[in-house]
């Protein structure tokens, strides 16, 4: 079986969590040992009961010393797209379920969140495991002055859909049913004053710096900087990161609010290198590989963007973006991968069956980035009067080669109490689509469904 | 006659000038009854009642300074961690999930079933300016306001002094402000609040107790006009002078939890 293990399975297993839930948020992440490990899976279930317990035991407490738990049992509904040329499966749903319960506790500078996940897909088995989202201390040196240090989730910038400043965290904005942000491990000194901040951070700094040790950027040990500056009502950002994958980064960032009701936002990021997984054959020429031809490639002078503008009326919103990102194929990049999954297509009768699944199985992988294409439109309207239905639809577009996303959801915050018990229901339906051979409409997922049951237990 | 002439007509200049500084006046004398200091705490319980019934509880500690700053730190299990930044007009909200601060506008700041306006601004005299006081009998307070009160019932209507006020600073929650207070003792009992459209969006009734000597506002009352199914009660379980360091008043320190021991 050498083109359908274990590459064949990793794609899998991604496809079916793509845009459900971020590689780099679960599958990189987890299989790069980000998190604490002790990992439950042979646990009997006597350890959840003391785990529960325990949960009890601390609520009293919570008053004190901030502690809250909260229990989310997320299920996934997938139908994939028997007729997409990237897809290679039998099945046309994949099902998944994620149940976590969270623990959350800040007392004085320290502050730990930690989770304990129970997760199901179809056709695997279900996984247990436990780790800490976050671990860290914020500490005082003087007036205005701070540091942490531990594990932190760390975001910058501006943006909605897409943020470039984001250099150290790197949040996926376009996952659905996402589970909670896990921190990246750093040293990081702050100042502030009443209207100016910055940070600087050396982020997984057990990695010397500059070492090839960086297999994706969550891995690579870098240097980050974060200004900030409120001035004459406008939030101002700046930074800049240093890495062995990116080399150097640096950009600028702002937002504007004019009158009550409408603001601006926009930020532009340089990178001296970027990288993409491309198919060598689809860029050198050749049609079956014995071995994964999707190789990182990297390039010079890439640059990331992003503009928008947002009007927020009584009851309704309407939010516009563009952004642009390096990182993701051109159309010209994915009509190539196109001709090539095609021309692998009609090798039936004179390859093996396994040789040629195995190469479109691959080159799916070109699916796994949070941008599909360079040049992406978001429109969003919202509705909110009060109440607690919340509902929302999103649209975003790929002008280069026409293809959409359209998600329709809704929010929903049931009965709450002071101290114990609060539900938040989100819930939504997300459709794949647009011209027949635009990277969407060729998906190898044609639509998911979501619903995410949060209680807050104390 | 013509010295008569013009002390006449600079008496009649200056009439407006005399009530509104009166205006102001009051307005401190009203805002005294709010909050004791400047730079306060300010520990807050909402109850949101639907058709009668308790719907939502939640918790606030609420940092104020003078300058129009306000802090609001969501203590109730399913908004903990999340924070409200309110400098002036401008507003940025800290979700715990993005660690993130996220700027918004005045409207977003509106949003939700709890205008953050109604916990977090409590000073009349910085927010809004009127020009006369009319001397009115008091209006008669709600059935559900001497439910609240309890044994602190307010006593029967007296007069009061009726004030109309615009907003004199960009991002206030209402546009309008109709206040009535006690003319004798000059204490708050009842605003009707009107949005930007000229449309009244609540009523606010106010409940005072007598703290260590001093009557004090304990609670408010909000009935919702636009949705009147609606009401609001909210308490200040305590109110205590504390001067938070200005930096905590940045946007970009709202991802730190600085605040723990203050």
């Amino acid at each position: 079986m050498p083109y359908l293990s274990p590459a064949r399975c990793r794609v899998q297993w991604a496809l079916q969590h793509w845009h459900a839930r971020s590689p780099r948020a679960l599958g990189v992440a987890e299989h790069a040992g980000l998190e604490s490990p002790f990992h439950a899976a042979s646990r009997p279930v006597i350890g959840r009961l003391c785990l529960a317990a325990t949960l009890l035991a601390l609520a009293p407490l919570a008053v004190a010393v901030e502690i809250n738990a909260a229990l989310t049992f997320a299920p996934t509904w997938e139908s994939r797209a028997s007729a997409s040329p990237y897809e290679v499966g039998q099945g046309t749903t994949h099902n998944g379920s994620r149940q976590d319960l969270e623990l959350r506790l800040r007392e004085g500078g320290f502050n730990a969140q930690t989770t304990l996940r129970w997760q199901a897909t179809e056709g695997n088995k279900p996984e247990q495991h436990g780790f800490a989202n976050q671990a860290y201390y914020d500490g005082d040196l003087g007036p205005g002055l701070g540091f942490t240090v531990g594990k932190k989730v760390m975001s910058w910038g501006v943006g909605f859909g897409f943020r470039p400043l984001d250099v150290v965290q790197r949040e996926n904005r376009r996952g659905v049913n996402l589970p909670a942000l896990t921190g990246l491990p750093l040293l990081a000194l702050e100042r502030f004053s009443a209207d100016s901040a910055w940070t600087l951070a050396w982020v997984r700094p057990g990695a010397e710096l500059g070492a090839r040790t960086g297999s994706d950027d969550s891995r690579d040990s870098s240097l980050a900087f974060h200004w900030y500056r409120l001035a004459d009502g406008d939030d101002l950002h700046a930074v800049a990161r240093l890495s062995h994958r990116r080399g150097f980064e640096a950009g600028l960032g702002a937002t504007r609010v004019v009158g009550e009701e409408w603001s601006f936002h926009g930020a532009a990021l340089y990178q001296r290198r970027y990288a993409k997984a491309l198919n060598t054959l689809a860029e050198n020429g050749g049609l079956l590989a014995t071995s994964d031809p999707m190789l990182a490639t990297t390039q010079r002078n890439g640059l990331k963007a992003v503009a928008g503008a947002q009007w927020t009326g009584s009851h309704w919103s309407v939010l516009a973006e563009a952004w642009y990102d390096a990182d993701a194929y051109s159309r010209a990049e994915w009509q190539r991968l196109d001709a090539l999954t095609a021309h692998q297509r009609t090798l039936a009768a004179i390859a093996p069956a396994q040789a040629i699944a195995g190469n479109i199985a691959w080159s799916s992988q070109a699916y796994l980035p949070t941008n599909l294409l360079r040049e992406n439109l978001l429109l969003r309207l919202a509705h909110d009067n009060g109440d607690d239905f919340k509902p929302y639809a999103e649209l975003l577009l790929t002008p280069a080669d026409g293809g959409r996303v359209l998600t329709l959801g809704a929010s929903h915050e049931g009965d709450r109490q002071r101290l114990t018990f609060g539900l938040r229901l989100t819930f939504g339906l997300r459709q794949l689509g647009g011209k027949p051979d635009s990277a969407y409409a060729q998906a190898p997922l044609r639509r998911a469904a979501w619903i995410e049951w949060r209680w807050a237990l104390f | 006659m013509f010295r008569t002439l013009t002390l006449l007509l600079l008496s009649l200049v200056a009439l407006p000038l005399q009530a509104a500084d009166d205006v102001a006046s009051l307005l401190k004398q009203a805002d005294a009854y709010r909050l004791p200091a400047a730079a306060v705490r300010v520990e807050t319980e909402v109850d949101l009642y639907r058709n009668g019934a308790l719907d939502k509880e939640r918790s606030y500690t609420v940092y104020m300074k003078p300058g129009r700053r306000s802090l609001i730190l969501m203590k109730s299990p399913a908004e903990a961690g999340q924070k409200v930044l309110m400098l002036a007009d401008q507003f940025w909200l800290l979700m715990p999930e993005s660690q993130r601060p996220l700027r918004i506008t005045a409207s977003q700041k509106l949003l939700g079933e709890a205008s953050t306006g109604d916990i977090a601004s409590m000073t009349w005299s910085t927010d809004y300016a009127g020009s006369k006081a009319d001397d009115v009998a008091c209006p008669q307070p709600p059935a559900e306001l001497s439910q609240m009160a309890g044994s602190a019932a307010p006593k029967a209507a007296t007069r009061c002094l009726h004030l109309d006020l615009t907003a004199a600073a960009p991002g206030v929650t209402y546009s309008r402000v109709e206040l009535y207070l006690e003319k004798a003792s000059k204490l708050p009992v009842k605003a009707d609040l009107y949005v930007s459209s000229g449309k009244r969006a609540k009523e606010a009734w106010y409940v005072a107790k007598t703290l260590d000597g001093q009557q004090r506002i304990s609670s408010m009352l909000l009935l919702d006009d636009i949705q009147p199914t609606r009401r609001t009660v909210i308490r200040y379980r305590s109110i205590v002078p504390k001067d938070a360091p200005d930096e905590f008043f940045n946007p970009a320190a709202l991802v730190r939890n600085s605040l723990s021991g203050w």
